[in-house]
């Protein structure tokens, strides 16, 4: 399969970009986003939709640790 | 201000009687004792007499303040010209690109180092699948390229794209990928061993993603442009964070500095 010229990845990151724009104002409920979602399911590689979630997950997760900052987790507890 | 470059005389005054250097920081407000001296010139102010000395006294303070901000001027410049110097030989020790790569061509056209030896090169590594990365980084170093073009006394540069995915990336794709970028750059590619000879001798990380029922898949990899000299040597790069006009003054800054020595 070819790769997506530049056409068709300026299609894609608008459609995600429209996606993304619904989340943030329905604060990621997926269900109010649906169709926007459909559609940039269509217009995009399989492995791109994949690549794009993942990154909104990492970028929405750096955003909570900028703004609410970081609580490293527990280590082992010793037995006294 | 009369009065302060008035002071910074009185004081250099002061300091040559004492046999010290004069430093920039020295030009503080005095006690006011100096000052009324200064100021209390000669007994009638508005004498021809007076009024050429405090001209003379003007012009003094001019070319010392002046000769102040000169040195200072100087001496800042070599503190960067010494910073680049060193980050160049620091790189120059990492020694990345030391060795030869023979690669194809987006023509089909088989290229190795040595033709491009003698040009300067700015090189990415990147795949034609890459869903935003490596279309980011080619615009921008297409950006670079044309912002260095529009400069007339600098050398060309050559802008490289070698692909870290040959199982897809053959001479037909590369030819759709390139021609969205700058003119003049040419993608490079080969088979899997060529491709991997080349990748590590600029220590670039690749890593193909697992693939999914489309046979579609992600390749990881790292993701800097690098800057060669004309002799071939791996003098700087840049990250992520550089956008075109940072690597364009980059690259004329080595350009100059390279053609002095």
């Amino acid at each position: 399969m070819t790769a997506p010229n530049s056409a068709e990845r300026r299609v894609c990151w608008d459609s995600r970009d429209l996606l993304w724009k619904c989340l943030d104002d329905n604060n990621d409920r997926a269900e109010s986003c649906q169709k926007l979602q459909n559609d940039f399911e269509a217009k995009c590689p399989a492995q791109w939709v994949k690549y794009f979630t993942k990154r909104r997950d990492f970028l929405k997760y750096k955003e909570r640790i900028q703004t609410e900052g970081f609580s490293p987790a527990e280590g082992p507890r010793e037995n006294s | 201000m009369l009065a302060l470059r008035g002071l910074g005389r009185v004081l250099l005054q002061h300091q040559r009687m004492s046999g010290c250097s004069v430093g920039v920081a020295s030009l503080q407000p005095l006690p006011p004792r100096p000052q009324t001296r200064f100021q209390s010139g000669g007994p009638d102010p508005l004498s021809s007499g007076a009024k050429v000395k405090l001209r003379t006294r003007l012009l003094v303070s001019l070319l010392f303040g002046g000769g102040l901000l000169g040195a200072w001027a100087y001496v800042h410049w070599e503190k960067q010209q010494r910073l680049r110097r060193q980050r160049t030989d620091q790189l120059r020790k990492v020694a990345l690109g030391q060795g030869t790569f023979s690669l194809v061509d987006h023509t089909g056209r088989r290229r190795t180092k040595q033709d491009f030896l003698g040009s300067w090169v700015l090189l990415y590594f990147g795949f034609t699948h890459c869903p935003d990365i490596c279309p980011d980084e080619l615009d921008k170093l297409s950006a670079a390229v044309a912002l260095l073009d529009r400069d007339a006394s600098l050398p060309p540069v050559q802008p490289l794209f070698i692909t870290v995915d040959p199982e897809r990336d053959g001479v037909p794709a590369l030819a759709r990928y390139v021609k969205d970028f700058h003119p003049r750059l040419i993608g490079l590619t080969g088979t899997t061993e060529e491709v991997k000879h080349a990748g590590r001798d600029y220590r670039v990380y690749a890593s193909p993603g697992p693939k999914d029922q489309d046979g579609d898949y992600i390749v990881d990899h790292s993701i800097l442009i690098y800057l060669l000299s004309p002799d071939g040597l791996f003098l700087d790069y840049y990250n992520r964070m550089k956008n075109s006009q940072q690597i364009a003054d980059s690259v004329s800054a080595h350009m100059r500095s390279y053609q002095r020595l």
